[in-house]
């Protein structure tokens, strides 16, 4: 009887979710550990295929991983069981996060939801967590963010994305593709949920090196504490937002007029309630996004040199024929057919910003911006960050009253609202496939810098450009404004995101 | 440096160790550590197969370990250093790359001194990194077996200047750090079993002009091999450069030592050598050493070999102890087994044994017991020094029984062997009573018991007993005594004093 009731509530959510294709894998089994007490009780939460999950395939959305079962839970899936969460499956994604369509993956294309008739992409590369959410499949999801693949599609199909600070969440069992960049965060309709369990993944791992020491948790997390206070109530006098010129490209201010004016309408709205505005220029911006290929590129080369076909995965067994003079040549056999187009590309990419003869120029290079970066953030920043500076209590104390720096940074999280997906699709040689990576330049910088960023739709401001009827479509569909915090400050982040979503809602 | 020519040749020699830490736990997982009589595949995990989503976590016990080490070659160590991904296929690294320290090694800048080199070899630096797994190949099948028990075990790469000038230097630098790494408990040292490889660099040049053009031969793994390998290196080399009229050069290149033909064979030229693609290991980010640390690790190191033979020469050489006596021991202890994570030993040492059976006694007796009667009767029975069979505390008691004389020591060797096959918990001078050896003390004389009546009966029965013995004696071998004296001894277990019976048995053969 029970049985039957689970796995027609399989069958029900497979039902359900044909029209998106954001799952690519069901649980069967109800998970009978809960005690009915967690803080996620009667939660059903989707786990994106690059995240390992023990009894449930993890195949990174990609043919070389296409029958993998990984041998443990990854530290994050755990913790939700822990938290009485039950996981309805596996949510579609770009071949091991590398994309922001999520186009490029073996389970096929994911539809965005919004209006499903329309055919346009759910953004990516968290795009199957994203369109779960968005079309009410499950409570809330996990997703991975490298340089933007929870924030873009949450932007792309009107839900909450949250990709915490870099080092809170445990990345064990979470199958890398850049190590330095991958953050595990959270997509939900509203922030209340995806706070709630950012909460319980929010934990110190001692199997993931990269976790970040309690101390350095409480510290961040005390001056997150001490600046809410400081603008707590209806008024937002004291909160001071930062809004950084570079993130308004030319792509934006041309082509996308209403997301320009929505996101002018949201900080009117700020303003009337007392946050101060305030423009700030993080001059390294420019070079962020080739800086960020570069890295994500050659860690991306790096760690998926792995899937050889020898221990796991995919194998294509050498013919008689085949050249058997080094390892490396019957390795190339299986390589070859296992990964997608956008996977080798970027392989081949970082395999040579890594060689001897790049390695200065790119690599090097590449780690140069990468600081540039965060100190543009921590010059912007009253909030200093607890990761690189020797700071103390006291001498934020002593600065209280001065009005150096912003609490926190407003941003819209794209340049353009959800693609059609046949026009993505194209593969001929006419499209520019360097847009696809010009839109992630609002959103690598935080990745970099490993500050908490979360993308929350706005309302969409349909005061203007009613005239232009070739773009109204276009203007109905959702867009999100990013917040981007502190290292350490996501309490801070999450409760301006709320904020924002209630003025949004109004 | 003229009298390390060959042929008007100058000789420089540099060497790579790899040395395989003795420690429970691999480098960055925490699957144990394998021996070479492990299943294959029984000693790894998830992490060592290179799973998607694993993670490396350091062992901080290896780290200790190879900070003994840098402190014992004289190394400074960074406070920062850090770990770096080495790229390429291979079916041995399951990763795809070898977490080792390229750019930041943990300690460079060290020395290493030999009472038998004569002048200090710098050692450039230290790195830790993984082993790699093994491959089993079939060439008849065409196919190939992986183990990764070894997989993720921690190495550590010396890496010395070339400063070597002969095979000998290098022969005898290879060997004493064997030795001091066994001292220290990093590593068990072992060639033969593949704890200890190196990769030897030679090249060689007219003195006065700059060094030649170096080859590498990869992955020795015993002396004899290394010297073999570096004397074949110069003959090979010194015959290129020799060739009359030809311009030809030694090209750099990787060779292998083969043992079979007992030459160096062309592996890859340096045109070939692989791009390693370094690339720093996100994960492990930067590996900081406090001083605190490191002055903790340096306190609690063992002491070295050579300090330790001075101290027992200072200590007990006044007492007639010899030199040889102390490196009889000390030979012991570099042969023992080495305890896992540097733990401090629960088994005693040689040296340890002895100097603890020699508080409160006399240091030379205890020593000529330990050497002449414990370590003989040990290797008749085919096993090697340990304290487990015969305590301290029981060793002490025999020692004692011996010095108040309560026993003679021809009982004490026989209650020895006892002790030896098979071993009891009863105090020994429980044990000697049951085997009956114990002296019955009169308590007037002080001499041992058996009275010169019934030691005289004994040795009229010897007479009887051993006809022949007795005519050689009489016909003038007095060596042939012994024999008789041996028979004596056995008939009376060992309770006859041999002085005594000597002179009795004489008193009777001439009357």
């Amino acid at each position: 009887m029970l049985r039957r009731f689970v796995s027609n509530a399989a069958d029900s959510l497979r039902e359900k979710d044909a029209p998106f294709n954001a799952f690519v894998s069901f649980e069967n089994s109800l998970n009978f550990t809960n005690n009915g007490k967690g803080p996620l009780n009667e939660y059903s939460i989707g786990v994106k295929d690059n995240i390992c999950t023990f009894g449930l395939p993890t195949t990174c959305a990609s043919a070389m991983l296409q029958d993998f079962e990984s041998p443990f839970d990854a530290t994050v899936v755990k913790l939700l069981k822990k938290a009485g969460a039950q996981i309805s499956g596996k949510t579609n994604c770009d071949e091991f996060g590398m994309g922001s369509l999520n186009i490029h993956s073996l389970h096929g294309p994911v539809l965005n939801p919004f209006r499903v008739d329309s055919r346009r992409a759910a953004g990516g590369s968290s795009g199957g967590s994203s369109a779960a959410v968005a079309a009410g499949l499950c409570d809330a999801a996990l997703g991975t963010d490298t340089g933007g693949s929870i924030r873009l599609p949450a932007s792309y199909c009107g839900v909450v994305g949250l990709k915490p600070s870099y080092g809170l969440v445990s990345r064990y069992g979470v199958v890398s593709y850049a190590d330095s960049l991958d953050t595990v965060g959270v997509l939900a309709q509203d922030v209340e949920r995806v706070e709630k369990v950012f909460e319980c993944i929010n934990k110190r791992d001692c199997n993931d090196p990269t976790s970040v020491d309690e101390r350095l948790r409480e510290k961040a997390n005390f001056l997150a504490t001490k600046s809410i206070q400081r603008w707590s109530g209806e008024s937002l006098k004291g909160l001071r937002i930062g809004i950084p010129q570079e993130y308004f490209p030319a792509e934006l201010t041309s082509s996308s007029n209403h997301i320009l004016a929505s996101i002018r309408h949201l900080l009117f709205h700020l303003h009337s309630l007392g946050a101060s505005i305030v423009p700030v220029s993080l001059p390294s911006t420019a070079y962020a996004l080739s800086a960020y290929y570069v890295i994500a590129s050659a860690e991306g080369s790096s760690c998926l040199s792995r899937y050889d076909g020898i221990r796991y995965g995919l194998r294509v067994p050498p013919s008689p024929e085949s050249n058997f003079t080094s390892t490396s040549r019957t390795y190339s056999l299986s390589r070859s057919q296992g990964f997608g187009r956008e996977v080798k590309k970027r392989i081949l990419l970082g395999t040579y910003a890594l060689s001897a003869d790049a390695f200065d120029n790119y690599f090097l290079q590449a780690q140069r911006v990468r600081k540039m970066v965060r100190d543009d953030f921590d010059h912007v920043f009253s909030i200093p960050n607890v990761l690189y500076s020797k700071f103390s209590f006291k001498e934020k104390n002593a600065n209280d009253h001065g009005v150096d720096g912003v609490d926190i940074l407003i941003h819209p999280s794209a340049i353009r609202t959800a693609p059609r997906l046949d026009d993505v699709l194209d593969v001929s040689c006419d499209r520019d496939t360097l847009q696809d990576y010009v839109q992630d330049v609002l959103t690598v910088p935080a990745s970099l810098s490993g500050l908490p960023a979360m993308s929350v739709p706005m309302q969409p401001d349909t005061g203007l450009n009613q005239a232009r009827d070739n773009q109204q479509s276009d203007e109905n569909w959702p867009i999100g404004v990013s917040i981007v915090g502190q290292w350490g400050t996501d309490k801070l982040v999450l409760k301006v995101g709320r904020v924002i979503e209630r003025l949004s809602r109004r | 440096m003229s009298r390390w020519l060959v042929d008007g040749w100058q000789v420089v020699i540099g060497i790579e160790t790899h040395v395989q830490i003795k420690s429970s736990q691999k480098l960055f997982s925490r699957a144990l550590t394998s021996a070479l009589n492990h299943p294959p595949n029984t000693r790894c995990n998830a992490f060592d197969a290179a799973f998607p989503g694993t993670l490396p976590r350091l062992n901080r016990k290896c780290l200790d370990l190879a900070l003994r080490a840098a402190l014992a070659l004289d190394c400074s160590v960074n406070q920062c250093s850090s770990f770096d991904r080495k790229h390429y296929f291979y079916s041995d690294q399951p990763a795809g790359y070898q977490i080792t320290q390229h750019y930041s090694p943990f300690a460079v800048n060290g020395r290493f001194t030999s009472p038998n080199i004569g002048f200090p070899i710098r050692i450039k630096q230290i790195q830790l990194e993984q082993d790699t797994a093994k491959s089993i190949t079939n060439t008849r099948t065409r196919t190939a077996l992986i183990d990764l028990n070894r997989a993720g075990t921690g190495l550590l790469e010396i890496v010395t200047e070339p400063d070597f000038r002969t095979p000998e230097q290098a022969a005898e630098y290879v060997r004493s750090l064997q030795e001091l790494l066994r001292a220290l408990g990093v590593s068990d040292g072992n060639m033969e079993a593949g704890s200890l490889r190196c990769d030897v660099n030679i090249s060689i040049n007219r003195p006065g002009e700059p060094p030649g053009t170096r080859c590498e031969v990869k992955n020795i793994n015993s002396v004899k091999f290394m010297v073999a390998a570096i004397e074949y290196e110069i003959r090979r080399q010194q015959s290129i450069l020799e060739t009359p009229g030809s311009t030809q050069r030694v090209s750099q290149e990787t060779r292998r030592f083969d043992p079979d033909s007992w030459r160096t064979i062309k592996m890859r030229s340096k045109e070939d050598a692989p791009d390693y693609r370094y690339m720093p290991d996100p994960n492990l980010g930067v590996l900081v050493l406090s001083e605190k640390h490191v002055e903790a690790v340096r306190r609690a190191m063992p002491p070295l070999p050579a300090s330790t033979r001075l101290r027992l020469l200072r200590t007990y050489s006044s007492s007639g102890v010899t030199e040889n006596n102390i490196d009889v021991l000390m030979n012991l202890d570099v042969v023992r087994d080495i305890t896992y994570d540097g733990a401090t030993d629960s088994v005693i040492g040689a040296v340890a044994y002895f100097e603890l059976c020699a508080e409160g006694r006399d240091p030379k007796s205890v020593m000529n017991w330990i050497i002449h009667n414990f370590l003989g009767q040990l290797s008749a029975l085919g096993k090697p020094f340990s304290s487990k069979y015969i305590t301290v505390a029981q060793m002490g008691q025999l020692l004692d029984l011996i010095i108040t004389k309560q026993m003679t020591r021809p009982s004490a060797k026989l209650l020895l062997k006892q002790m030896l096959v098979s071993p009891s918990d009863l105090a020994v001078k429980q044990l000697a009573e049951n085997m009956d050896l114990l002296s019955t003390v009169d308590e007037h004389s002080k001499r041992s018991s058996i009275d010169d009546d019934s030691l005289r009966d004994v040795c009229m029965r010897s007479i009887d007993a051993l006809p022949a013995e007795v005519a050689a004696i009489r016909a003038g071998k007095e060596k042939v005594i012994n024999i008789v004296i041996g028979w004596i001894m056995r008939q009376t277990k060992g309770k006859a004093d041999v002085d005594r019976a000597k002179d009795i048995l004489k008193e009777l053969l001439h009357q």
